[in-house]
């Protein structure tokens, strides 16, 4: 699968650009605040319906301006695929595949499978569970439609079981009877997460294992342990023992939105033991990871996009990691960088097939 | 927009107050109501005015009636061992429309929502169990959407009718009339197959 060319008009600082892409590498350079990342963003925006970053639709629209357009044409499995995207004012955001709209944003998720790794993904691994929930939910719902359907109907139920012990707690009297309802309509939906989540991660772990010793070239064993308290007992018994706790707290305090990864390098948490270097080998093995299972999944190759990531590695570092990625079975490859000569002589010493852009305020160059 | 006319200025502010009127619509409507003779303003305020003061809620099931007892609940002739549970007089007409149900209505006033703060307390429940207290009602047909927010009403309500012998049905969900197969949506299509009914060779 390959991107073979973008148009972009206002979306954040471009106004008006249209890229040809190789459907091999693409290095993108230019100094920080040229555009080089929302580049990316927009064509991971293009493959999911929505920024990484979670920017808003309107933070989209470029400055002074009232809204963005995206035009995307893919090459998939030998068809063409045009996707286009419309954010007008006053109006639903509009997600066309060739010509025709999506009723649901989230059916064109998985269509065009895409990885990214920036430099924050670091925090995947520092901050708190929600990320690592979003990067579990993010990879198995571009690999099964079904997962995310589920999960959109696990949490719409959620904010409606939460937004009713709100209101018990503000009527200070609880209606045990509609509670009971609302944890019996989680049940199917949250057993389905837990399983689909813990299938997953039997999978991907090894992967993951695989990866970082290839990545680090040391012989550190990384491992990726799914938590959830529905491992070892059914929700059902979980969200009744839970209920008093919930009712005093007006919100559900159990279930698989508070499941959790755990990360361990050499069977200590990755958190609190691992290096800088050893951090930034880990969330790229997670991402490369997750790329090899999408590729497996999906039978095709995903969209790799990778942001300033030569950033504070050595030119011996980037050179091994350049070899990696043209050597590597990847398809499509995005790389920023701000040093415009490192990524150029490295890739022509490699004698790999690419294509260079110039990116300058909002305008790309190509370079020949 | 300039008005030349105070008058008008205040008609386009009144009209353009309900939903789905815009300013402009607003202007054409009260530019035509100036075209046209006096007494069709007059018949047409009146009838709001009529409206307003004279529509009442049935005591029985919360419809929209003229009088404190709506037609439907009146007849005779409609089979009254039956009740279909709905949101609201909307789905009420659609239901009339199709010709294929005779029985009574029961108007619940919405669908238990607390995001958007409607709990059991604010539908009409309560009154629905005290029609089932003479014994009379055999069946009860939920026909709400067919949404989160709909199940859980529908679950609510049967948990509320619990112990009483009454047959509690739903709307049957799946593929619709004139509908291709192959354009239903997967969760649609699944859910048919799953509830499927017997073929009758009649």
């Amino acid at each position: 699968m390959q991107l073979n060319r973008l148009i972009l008009t206002n979306f954040k600082n471009y106004e008006f650009e249209q890229l040809n892409f190789h459907s091999g590498l693409n290095c993108i350079v230019g100094m920080n605040g040229m555009g080089k990342t929302n580049l990316l963003d927009a064509i991971y925006y293009a493959c999911m319906g929505k920024s990484y970053f979670g920017i808003n639709d309107r933070d989209i629209v470029r400055h002074e301006t009232d809204f963005f357009r995206l035009e995307a044409h893919f090459e998939r499995l030998e068809k063409a695929e045009s996707i286009v995207v419309k954010v007008m004012p006053r109006k639903k955001k509009v997600l066309e595949r060739n010509d025709l709209p999506y009723a649901k944003i989230s059916e064109h998720v998985g269509l065009l499978p895409v990885v990214i790794i920036v430099p924050d993904d670091t925090l995947i691994a520092t901050e708190g569970s929600e990320v690592r929930r979003r990067f579990l939910d993010n990879t198995l719902s571009q690999i099964d439609q079904q997962y995310l359907k589920t999960l959109l109907k696990y949490n719409h139920i959620l904010k409606q079981r939460n937004a009713a012990l709100k209101q018990f707690g503000e009527h200070r009297k609880a209606d045990p009877a509609l509670l009971k309802i609302y944890n019996d309509q989680l049940l199917e939906p949250g057993e389905t997460l837990h399983q689909k989540r813990a299938a997953f991660i039997a999978e991907f772990g090894p992967e993951l294992a695989k990866t970082y010793l290839i990545i680090s070239g040391e012989k550190e064993k990384v491992s990726c342990k799914y938590q959830s308290a529905l491992t070892d007992q059914k929700f059902g018994d979980l969200l009744s023992a839970a209920q008093e706790k919930d009712l005093i707290l007006q919100r559900t305090t159990i279930g698989p939105h508070r499941d959790d990864l755990n990360f361990q390098i050499q069977g200590r948490a990755l958190k609190r033991f691992a290096s800088q270097g050893q951090l930034k080998s880990f969330i790229l093995s997670l991402k490369l990871a997750q790329y090899s299972v999408l590729k497996m999944k999906k039978k095709m190759a995903p969209i790799l996009l990778l942001d300033d990531i030569f950033d504070k590695l050595d030119n011996e570092r980037i050179k091994h990691l350049i070899q990696l990625l043209i050597k590597g079975d990847f398809g499509q490859i995005f790389i920023t960088d701000t040093h415009k000569d490192r990524v150029s002589e490295i890739v022509t010493q490699s004698g790999a097939d690419n294509q260079q852009f110039f990116i300058e305020s909002g305008t790309v160059q190509s370079i020949q | 927009m300039n008005f030349s006319s105070k008058l008008i200025e205040e008609a386009v502010d009144a009209f353009s107050s309900l939903p789905s009127v815009g300013k402009k619509t607003a202007l054409r409507l009260v530019l035509h109501l100036i075209k046209r003779e006096p007494e069709v303003s007059t018949q047409f305020a009146e009838a709001i005015i009529n409206l307003r003061k004279n529509i009442k809620n049935c005591q029985i099931c919360h419809n929209f009636s003229d009088e404190e007892v709506c037609v439907i609940c009146k007849d005779k002739r409609r089979d009254r061992s039956i009740i279909c549970v709905v949101e609201g007089i909307r789905d009420v007409m659609a239901i009339e429309d199709t010709g294929h149900y005779k029985g009574l209505y029961h108007i619940l006033g919405g669908v238990i929502s607390p995001i958007e703060g409607v709990g059991p307390n604010e539908l009409n429940i309560t009154t629905l169990q005290h029609r089932l207290e003479d014994g009379q009602i055999r069946e009860i047909i939920m026909a709400l959407s067919p949404t989160i927010e709909g199940d859980t009403t529908i679950f609510y309500i049967s948990k509320q009718l619990e112990g009483l012998d009454i047959k509690i049905s739903t709307i049957a969900r799946g593929v619709s009339f004139g509908g291709e197969l192959e354009y239903a949506d997967e969760l649609t299509l699944g859910r048919s197959i799953i509830s499927r009914i017997p073929y009758r060779r009649d």
